[in-house]
């Protein structure tokens, strides 16, 4: 027993109470229920929404039991509560919510004792009692009112305790949902500092009792999302030391050594848990301090099945933290429908019947239905190009940054893919194994990605222009098996943490191997997958279905997300690109644009890497593109906007024989922004015989739509306009037969051609509140109207890795029964069928004339001789924004008035100028014109303007606070 | 319609009482000076008399009151008087005389304590709350008519914010007779947004009001142009318009407020620490802010403190219940306000060219 000075070790016996009147709770969620336990009736405070159903005449279908760790209450699902409640009102499905407070914790009944806890002392409960605790509870009030669905939900201890009574009672509910937890300590791996600091000797009842530095650390974890008044309900039933022993049981009950009471249970209730045939939901808080990524894998191993969804921004209180509320409520949903129906009564959909709706369609839908959704079972495997030339000796690979450049014929690279897929299935690589490539461009990346890709791994790739908190995010998430860098990767890997087994590409001394913990190289995998073949052991290969690779998007609106392909639609991909742009066996292509460049050697294309630095595409020079083009008399160009700008730069440079070089190229691609026409002017000089064309797509579906150099210069010349006038079904409409003059048609953003074939667009429209429809539109319907652009293609993603409620919301589509991706992309498709993007979906502009897309403002703007670029905001509350235009300026004083452009209010002749063209152009009013002294872009293209920040800076602008940096 | 205009001999009440008129409605109004609007009926009379009130409202359908003292000095129970007392007896004389349809004119300061609106509906009407005399007995008064409200008696409020155009004598002609003297001073940085509203429009609404009531009563509603501009911008352009030169004069930005104060403050602390500001000054930039600020605030206080923060609204509830729009844009006031007072009308932007 451990005696403290100033406070008797005794404990007082309480009886349970109800919290009274709190942020966020409503009293009638409370009741007091007292069952009998391991040692006699006990009265538990538990939250339930029965009553409150009840009052609005609503019958539960379901119930969801909900139970909180160490040291909240069930005020943490309070959230979860409400908006249940909410649903309920809707009309939506009927959840009753019941969330006890564990025996000794929040406003439940507090047990006498003589003495505090300690980790093996007696008279608190452990973890085999707090399950039979919640098995009462749950019982008695379950009997109250019977529904079809019963799921459990618990977070931190709570996570583990209802995983635990829902193995052991799988017949009587029907799924499993837990947040942060932890199951099992894996062995050797040291107790997470928090814990560690609370569990050590004396400090467990200081820490825990005495003080309420525990339950004040653990609040402070919130990010930011929980108010003074919240932290105060949550402390509310812990004011004092007498009523903390129960946070210091709970901490004294974490089983951290073989000698601990509760070691055992531990033990047998993860066995339980990876028994659970049921579906789960994984909710996880990666910024938590205490249940770390190695729990969550441990959790994805024992229940398989679960689905994910990581909330990235959020820590160990990730209900606080993040909508969990509504990701739990959706995924029942998702589930089990309206619980009150019967099951799988939802899935089903008349897609039969909506088949025929693409009948009219126009040219941006034109795609029967069967084309783009084929299976692609019969599609070559990426790898089975260099199969078919393991005995060629013709050049395959060159990679121009090498000294001297360095060349791999077929025969080669078929034998170094092999060899490293056969090295590494000798090391132990499992199928859908994950191998994070931190390779730059060229032939080891080129082979170790086919290496992965052939050997059934899943390759894992995170642009360095993520930057390495991004890419550290990015990694984690993905949670590799594998590394193979080079050795600033490798280096990056050791000091950021990341996980994975590490491969570099040529052997390292054994220093520097023992320092990175590196266990073998490419070179080495190489020849011992020789050796096992050689002997006879057979390649595993993946099948069709098999996810091929988790590919990150550029995080430039939040987290980077890893998205998923698999095979099959990375075959679907290598036939879209032979289609549309004659890749195919005997080609050959520069590569400087990494995700294409990559497919070459699946097409049988000779691939050529330039010299130039992956990170900084500015810094490819036209004579270093012409040496590559030369290097394998290559007729494709792919880089991108950036570097053909500096190519266009360096073009005087170039010999006689570069330049005739430049001339044998057929196709020169831009891809990875909109390409300028007087930029695609310029490539078009360097490559007089070349086709410029700029493809539209994005990590979630890379070709979709098409432009070439001549369509972009009609579209620029042809004049129609938005009206901006809102039609009588509500949605922002383009009359698009007004004609507004020269210069007008900008306003409708940056054109980027018509679908690429077999991919087909369908648009969401836009409502006043700038949110995009359920209903999809097609066809004719489509055109003129401002909308999320919704795609469906073979070659479009997978979905979203661990990120169920982002792939849900993505891919909830199901017209003609295909897939579909809602890209978050906003435009209109004009009378011809071409795509005009207008921005992006959060940076609608709602003004109580209607939703107004960014881009198209943006592109009229960013014509006026003062002008840089600009960023077309909204100001004020959804609905009712004004609309303000934020500028770079071109020069320090406008050119036609002469009035200097400094940062703040720009100058009235100019406002004036842009305020008239806009008004004219799109019917809209500009409240301010605003000069900001510098623009906030992302790290990987510095070119997407981060339209957010912007608009905070201009609402605190014209608000009257003084200019400060956006 | 029989309608009654109190408050006429205004700007605003004598352009909506010959709107009225020539609309063929019979117009009687009450003030104490004529109205000068041609075919109404005029009682001089102020609205703290009972009887002449009683006179006033005997037979009409409809009453429309904007009879306030606006000013920003003078007695409090003056402001009393008219705003509240005056307000009542108007009520109740209306309502035992059998008229049904009241619209009262109020002001958006009745619904705040002097910070930021950005897109802000019509909050109650909050006495306690309000800045000054004149927002505080407004908002009183602006209770009283809301609780009259009655299936028989039908109220609406209009809040109109900022008004403007020829002959406004409480914001146009300060910005522009300052500006034509060179003590036009910018605010700042001058990019506070705020929403005005042209005359005419103010006309029309209140027009449109006396529609509206009979399906739409028991709230109040915020009119404006609905279109906000930053207070420097539109400044400029007033004083444009009305025959003066640029504003050059900004209220300095001296060291001692640079370091933290926003400057638009100077005006919300005008009355209360001109001595105290003055004397931080560095002497030059003293004498000009004196000189600013010495015969009378060159805007009232209230005004220069609806100028330093943003304050613009939310119009979406008070066009669906009004069936109402702006007819005239900004630019088409100011354009107007040129031709009346003798200067320059914004330009319409050169048209651009497809390329640079």
């Amino acid at each position: 027993m451990v005696r403290l000075p100033g406070l008797s070790p005794r404990l007082p016996a309480r009886p349970a109470q109800t919290p009274g009147e709190l942020p966020g709770w409503d009293e009638q969620w409370s009741r007091l229920v007292t069952v009998g336990t391991v040692d006699g009736e006990r009265t538990f405070h538990v939250l339930d929404t029965l009553p409150a159903l009840q009052a609005e005449g609503l019958a539960p279908a379901g119930t969801i039991l909900a139970l909180h760790g160490n040291p909240t209450w069930s005020y943490l699902w309070r959230h979860l509560a409400a908006a249940s409640l909410d649903r309920a009102r809707g009309g939506g499905p009927v959840w009753r919510v019941i969330a006890p407070d564990q025996l000794e914790m929040g406003f439940s009944e507090r047990l006498a004792h003589t003495g505090l806890p300690t980790t093996h002392g007696p008279g608190f409960r452990r973890i085999a009692e707090r399950v039979a605790d919640f098995d009462a509870v749950a019982t008695e009030l379950l009997a109250e009112s019977p529904t079809e669905r019963t799921v459990t939900l618990g977070h931190d201890w709570g996570g583990v305790l209802s995983l635990t009574w829902a193995a052991r009672n799988q017949d009587r509910i029907d799924a499993v949902v837990s947040l942060n937890t932890a199951v099992a300590q894996p062995e050797g791996t040291p107790i997470p500092a928090p814990l560690q600091a609370a569990l050590a000797g004396p400090m467990l009842p200081l820490s825990t009792v005495r003080t309420d530095w525990f339950l004040r650390t653990t609040l402070a974890l919130a990010q930011g999302s929980l108010s003074d008044e919240e932290k105060d309900a949550f402390r509310a039933p812990y004011r004092t030391a007498e009523l903390r022993g129960g946070i210091g049981a709970f901490v004294a009950d974490v089983p951290a050594v073989e000698t601990h009471p509760s070691y055992a249970e531990l033990q047998r209730l993860g066995d339980d848990i990876a028994g659970i045939d049921l579906p789960a939901l994984l909710i996880w808080g990666p910024k938590d301090p205490v249940f770390l990524e190695r729990f969550l894998r441990d959790l994805r191993h024992r229940l398989p099945q679960a689905d994910i969804h990581r909330c990235e921004k959020a820590s160990h209180l990730v209900s606080e933290d993040a909508d969990v509320a509504g990701i739990v409520l959706d995924w029942l949903t998702a589930q089990f429908g309206a619980p009150s129906q019967a099951a799988g009564a939802v899935d089903a959909t008349d897609a039969v019947g909506t088949a025929d709706a693409t009948g009219a369609a126009g040219p941006a839908d034109n795609q029967r239905p069967a084309t783009s959704q084929q299976t692609a079972a019969a599609a070559p495997m990426i790898f089975d190009a260099l199969a078919e030339r393991a005995d060629d000796e013709a050049i395959a690979s060159v990679d121009m940054s090498q000294r001297p450049p360095q060349s791999v014929s077929w025969r080669q690279l078929s034998s170094v893919v092999d060899g490293i897929a056969a090295g590494l299935q000798a090391r132990g690589l499992a199928p859908g194994d994950r191998v994070s490539l931190l390779v730059t461009p060229g032939n080891n990346l080129t082979a170790a990605a086919y290496g992965v890709l052939k050997a059934g791994g899943t390759v894992v790739v995170a642009d360095a222009g993520l930057g390495v908190a991004g890419m550290t995010r990015a990694i984690r998430s993905a949670d590799p098996q594998w590394i193979i860098g080079e050795l600033p990767g490798l280096t990056l890997a050791r000091t950021a943490g990341w996980p994975g087994r590490r491969v570099s590409i040529s052997p390292l001394p054994g220093p520097e191997r023992l320092t990175l913990n590196v266990e073998t190289s490419l070179t080495e995998l190489i020849r011992e997958g020789h050796a096992h073949l050689a002997a006879g052991e057979p390649l595993r290969t993946p099948a069709p279905a098999d996810l091929a690779a988790v590919l990150f998007t550029s995080g430039s609106t939040g987290p980077a997300k890893g998205v998923r392909y698999t095979h099959a639609q990375l075959s679907a991909l290598m036939d879209v690109l032979t289609r549309t742009f004659g890749m195919r066996p005997g080609a050959g292509l520069v590569a400087g644009f990494a995700p294409f460049a990559l497919f070459g050697p699946g097409l049988g294309a000779t691939s050529v890497t330039p010299d130039m630095s992956v990170t900084k595409p500015r810094t490819l020079t036209a004579a270093a593109l012409a040496d590559a083009i030369a290097a394998a008399d290559c007729t494709m160009v792919f880089a991108s906007p950036a570097a053909y700008t500096n190519v266009c730069a360096t073009a005087a440079a170039l010999t006689e024989a570069q330049r005739a070089a430049c001339a044998g190229v057929e196709l020169a691609l831009s891809a990875g922004a909109p390409v300028p026409l007087s930029l695609m002017d310029q490539v078009a000089e360097i490559f007089p015989h070349a086709q410029i064309h700029s493809p539209y797509g994005m990590t979630e579906g890379l070709l979709l739509a098409d432009i070439d150099r001549h369509d972009v210069a009609a579209a620029e010349a042809e004049g129609t306009a938005r009206t901006g006038a809102t039609s009588t079904d509500g949605f922002a409409r383009t009359d698009g037969t007004a004609d507004a003059g020269p210069g007008a048609q900008a306003a409708r953003g940056v054109c980027v051609g018509t679908p690429i074939d077999g991919v087909r667009f369908a648009l969401a429209p836009i409502d006043a509140d700038g949110r995009s429809a359920d209903e999809l539109l097609t066809g004719t319907d489509a055109q003129q109207v401002l909308g999320e652009f919704v795609v469906s293609a073979a070659h479009i993603r997978d979905g979203y890795d661990r990120l169920w409620s982002t792939d849900q919301q993505a891919g909830r589509d199901t017209l003609d029964g295909q897939r579909w991706h809602r890209t978050n992309d906003i435009g209109h498709i004009d009378a011809a069928g071409r795509i005009w993007l207008e921005g992006r979906l959060q940076h609608i502009i709602t003004t109580p004339a209607g939703p107004l897309g960014p881009g198209g403002i943006e592109a009229l703007t960013d014509r006026d001789p003062a002008v840089l670029r600009s960023a077309a905001v909204g100001v004020g509350p959804t609905g009712t924004q004004a609309l303000v235009l934020v500028l770079e300026p071109a020069a320090g004083s406008d050119p036609e008035s002469g009035e200097p452009l400094a940062p703040g209010l720009a100058p009235l002749p100019v406002a004036q100028r842009l305020r008239a063209h806009v008004a004219a152009a799109t019917g809209a009013d500009v409240a301010a014109v605003l000069i900001a002294p510098s623009f906030p872009t992302d790290i990987r293209h510095n070119s997407k303007i981060d339209r957010s920040r912007l608009a905070d800076w201009a609402a605190a602008v014209l608000g009257g606070e003084p200019i400060r940096t956006p | 319609m029989k309608i009654l205009v109190t408050g006429a001999s205004g700007l605003l009440g004598s352009s909506v009482a010959a709107a009225l008129a020539s609309a063929g409605h019979t117009i009687t109004t009450l003030q104490r000076r004529p109205s000068g609007v041609g075919g109404a009926r005029d009682i001089a009379a102020s609205i703290t008399d009972a009887a002449a009130v009683a006179e006033a409202v005997a037979g009409q359908q409809a009453v429309v009151h904007l009879a306030a003292k606006v000013s920003m000095t003078g007695d409090p129970a003056d402001f009393e008087a008219i705003n509240i007392a005056g307000t009542r007896t108007l009520l109740s004389a209306a309502q035992d005389a059998g008229v049904s349809r009241f619209v009262h004119i109020s002001s958006p300061s009745v619904a705040h304590a002097g910070d930021s609106l950005v897109g802000e509906g019509a909050g109650p009407a909050d006495p306690e709350h309000a800045r000054g005399e004149y927002a505080r007995t407004k908002a009183h008064g602006e209770l009283l008519a809301l609780a009259a409200d009655s299936a028989d008696f039908r109220v609406l409020v209009l809040r109109p914010h900022l008004m403007w155009g020829p002959g406004d004598t409480q914001l146009t002609e300060r910005v522009i007779d300052r500006a034509r003297a060179g003590r036009m001073p910018v605010l700042g940085t001058g990019a506070a947004l705020i929403d005005t509203l042209y005359i005419a429009n103010a006309v029309d609404a209140i027009v449109a009001a006396l529609t509206a009531v009979e399906h739409h009563h028991g709230e109040a509603l915020v009119v404006t142009n609905g279109q906000p501009r930053p207070v420097g911008e539109l400044m400029t352009q007033m004083a444009l318009a009305g025959g003066a030169r640029r504003p050059k004069l900004s209220v300095p930005v001296p060291a001692a407020l640079a370091a933290g104060a926003v400057v638009e403050k100077v005006w919300d602390l005008v009355a209360e620490v001109e001595d105290t500001l003055t004397d931080r000054l560095p002497e030059s930039a003293a004498a000009r802010l004196r000189e600013t600020l010495s015969d009378e605030p060159p805007l009232t206080r209230f005004l220069a403190e609806q100028l330093s923060t943003a304050h613009w609204f939310d119009q979406r509830r008070t066009r669906e219940v009004l069936d109402w729009q702006p007819r005239v844009s900004i630019d088409e006031g100011l354009a107007e306000l040129a031709a009346h007072y003798g200067g320059t009308a914004p330009e319409p932007g050169t048209a651009l060219t497809a390329d640079r």
